[in-house]
């Protein structure tokens, strides 16, 4: 008797759900286990996460509202680089391309602010944060369709490119830096929040909603439209399943590529954009990891854009719910959050593996079962 | 579509649960009775690095606030409550803010500088709440304050010890390894604290300064004390910087040194003399007794006297660490001796009265100019310590004997 790894041909969802529902309690179950180790009761700890400490919580408002500011950026990084993703064109510097928006519409802010209204600064810093954005993508995207680099490498490569320069405009008190406080004589970032300050919508009560989870929202629509149902949204995907077929079909897959790119790197951009028009300063960590996790996202979701937002908002809550819970239980620290979401991605992943395959038994010279 | 829609209706209803919980009333009693208020006392904190470290600048201000609540009788597992790994980004560190307000803590202690802006903001916020912020220089009338140490004062203890050893050595070159240099008030007065206290025992010794440019930098922190050692013919290392990493390129060269921080004759048992340190406990104390004796955190700023705490070797908040067998004979007596003319407050580092320490320890002391190393004379000769402002703010230069190597 052996065992035999066999393709399925077709998964239920209902078996799906169940797989991927498995994934994530066999994660919490780890997470259990590691809180236990250390003296915490695992239900109060995830009792906490999961509300993000906003039960009887005198400025719950607050934190959910702080949520969503971490989860704007997260949900619209993870959806640009999905649609990168679906070419096949890995685009590891979601990072890079985040500092390069952020520092893009903080210079708007900084030079054009104090002359125009506010919704107009607004607009030109969403625009100059995609520009700058979508050419540091593009970049890596020439360099692969011109000699054929390899754009893992260099999208990562750039990442550390764009964050050494944000550090360097961070640490560098002179004349020309305007990003930074001229009275301080430690360098220390200026708030340009009386120049940019995207809208809240007010609700009735404290809670306000910022305008850019309505944009978000909206962006997701479109680029689900896009990728489903427009002449484009084909193209990407005849040219993730294979470049050969596209160039044979007569697509000019250089140009489509080069387009697609920029449009991924604008996108995250933007989302640099929405962090920094909300938060009113620069922060040498102002991209929150959002280029990491987004990679993790997009893969959650598996490039679909309507998941994306769901496991964006999951995510997310791990993240805020986690930091919530650690201020109450002194023993863990900010690194649990990150142990459980390496655990779902992972598992999430063999239970991907157990819905496109199917373990089988086989009997000694006897056929394969199923 | 459906998919959307039923994201759209999970977004909805998770709102409508959070803001439920919002509207749920605080329970906020005044005029409880001491006992009580000790009880319900909550603290929080915003640490840069993780609290469960065990070494270094995140591990001190940790090991200073639980001691401090365990001295006051509070109990630090269930009315602490930390936020941990916040960078010095004011968006992370005001939603970090929320979430101890939210924890309904009493008082917040931010402990890196950056946090400055983002605790000012907050408490403009939050009046109910006290924001002390370790480092900063910015305050309000009542519920905002900043607390350092006069940790020149230390330094001036650790460079007798230094300068006692160059005597007995017989090498007058002493080297220094320092994050930053004058561009930073708080890097130039504990070098010229050190400066002073080492040329108090040995008035030919020259201080050579190296400076990294960063915070945490092991590698050039010990490449910079061996340079020292190798190129400067340095006999005894002392260090602004994060690791003992200057202490065991001494000790494996054969030399010497004051650490900084913590007591690093554990790391460098050879060489170490004594360490600069802070006791943060001594200030944590202070203001957690104010905060649970205010009343109402409005009024925290006049209970503590107050808006900046600048607390020296009077209070105990700074000191050297246990001398070390290395130490030349009678530094004891001799650090003894000027310790006792600070905490009296009958001499202070940066005044026209220099001291004069003999290899027998005893302390002498005449009036002379404090002379900056350009020969300009920042306080004449008889003349009164400079201002605290400026030892905190705009010290910009080293004194006479301290080269920028």
């Amino acid at each position: 008797m052996g065992l035999r790894i066999t393709k399925r041909n077709h998964c239920p969802l209902w078996q799906k759900i169940v797989f991927y529902a498995a994934a994530i309690v066999i994660a919490l179950l780890i997470g259990a286990v590691i809180l236990i180790s250390i003296g915490v009761n695992p239900l109060d700890y995830y009792y906490q996460m999961f509300t993000m400490g906003t039960v009887g919580n005198r400025i719950g408002y607050k934190t959910f509202m702080n949520y969503l500011n971490d989860f704007v950026p997260l949900a619209l990084t993870a959806v640009a680089l999905s649609l990168a993703f679906k070419m096949k064109f890995w685009n590891i510097g979601g990072e890079g391309q985040f500092i390069m928006g952020a520092i893009g519409a903080a210079t708007v802010a900084f030079q054009v602010g104090p002359y125009t209204p506010m919704w107009i600064t607004l607009i030109l810093m969403c625009l100059a944060a995609m520009l700058l954005a979508g050419l540091y993508g593009l970049l890596a995207a020439w360099l692969k369709v011109k000699f054929n680099t390899n754009e893992t490498l260099m999208t990562l490569m750039l990442n550390y490119v764009a964050l050494y320069i944000l550090t360097f405009i961070a640490d560098t008190k002179a004349d020309w830096n305007f990003f930074l406080q001229e009275q301080s004589t430690r360098p220390v970032f200026k708030d340009f929040s009386e120049f940019a300050a995207f809208p809240a919508i007010p609700t009735g009560g404290k809670f306000e909603l910022n305008i850019c989870v309505i944009l978000t929202l909206i962006i997701g629509a479109l680029v689900y439209i896009y990728l489903k149902y427009t002449k484009h949204g084909y193209e990407i995907g005849v040219i993730g399943d294979s470049a050969n077929t596209a160039r044979y079909a007569g697509m000019k897959v250089n140009r489509i590529v080069l387009r697609t790119v920029f449009f991924s790197a604008a996108l995250i951009g933007l989302a640099a954009a929405f962090k920094v028009g909300t938060t009113g300063v620069l922060s040498t960590t102002i991209t929150n990891d959002v280029g990491w996790t987004g990679i993790i996202v997009a893969w959650l979701a598996q490039l679909s854009t309507p998941i994306i937002f769901v496991a964006s908002a999951l995510i997310s809550i791990l993240g805020c719910g986690c930091t919530e819970a650690n201020a109450s239980f002194g023993q863990v620290s900010a690194d649990f959050a990150d142990i459980l979401q390496g655990a779902i991605l992972f598992l999430v992943l063999v239970a991907d593996f157990f819905t496109r395959f199917a373990i089988t038994r086989t009997k000694k010279g006897g056929k394969v079962n199923g | 579509m459906k998919k959307i829609i039923a994201m759209l209706l999970a977004c909805m209803m998770l709102m409508c649960f959070v803001s439920c919980g919002g509207e749920t009333p605080s329970d906020n009693p005044s005029g409880v009775p001491a006992d009580d208020a000790k009880a319900d006392f909550k603290v929080g904190a915003i640490y840069i690095n993780s609290k469960n470290d065990t070494a270094g600048y995140t591990f001190a201000h940790h090991n200073g606030i639980t001691t401090a609540m365990d001295q006051l009788g509070l109990n630090a597992d269930t009315q602490l409550f930390i936020v941990d790994e916040v960078p010095e980004d004011k968006e992370q560190v005001l939603a970090a803010v929320d979430t101890l307000v939210g924890k309904d803590v009493d008082i917040i202690f931010g402990i890196s500088f950056g946090y400055i802006d983002a605790l000012e903001e907050a408490a403009a916020e939050y009046p109910d709440v006290i924001f002390s912020h370790a480092t900063g220089y910015k305050s309000n009338e009542t519920n905002f304050n900043n607390y350092f140490g006069r940790a020149y004062q230390a330094r001036y203890l650790s460079g007798i010890a230094a300068g006692l050893k160059t005597l007995e050595t017989g090498n007058n070159n002493v080297g220094y390894v320092a994050a930053y240099g004058t561009e930073y008030a708080e890097t130039a007065s504990g070098i010229n604290g050190f400066a002073l206290g080492v040329q108090a025992v040995n008035p030919e010794a020259k201080v050579f300064v190296k400076k990294l440019g960063n915070w945490a930098d092991e590698v050039n922190e010990s490449a910079f004390a061996t340079e020292l050692i190798d190129s400067f013919d340095c006999g005894v290392i002392a260090q602004h910087c994060d690791s003992a990493q200057p202490q065991i390129a001494a000790e494996k060269a054969g030399k010497f040194g004051c650490g900084y921080n913590s007591d690093m004759t554990g790391d460098a048992p050879k060489a170490h003399l004594t360490a600069a340190i802070w006791n943060w406990d001594v200030y944590y104390s202070t203001a957690m007794q104010a905060a649970m004796d205010c009343g109402t955190a409005d009024k925290f700023v006049a209970t503590m006297g107050s808006s900046a705490y600048y607390g020296g070797l009077k209070e105990n908040f700074v000191d050297v660490s246990p001398l070390s067998e290395n130490c030349a004979p009678n530094t004891d007596t001799a650090i003894a001796a000027v310790r006792e003319l600070i905490v009296s407050g009958e001499w202070d580092v940066f005044s026209g009265v220099k001291l004069s320490i003999a290899a027998d320890g005893t302390v002498t002391k005449a009036d002379a100019d404090l002379v900056d190393n350009n020969g300009n004379v920042i306080v004449a000769a008889g003349g009164a310590s400079v201002e605290d402002s400026v030892i905190t703010g705009t010290m910009n230069y080293f004194v006479a004997g301290v080269t920028e190597a």
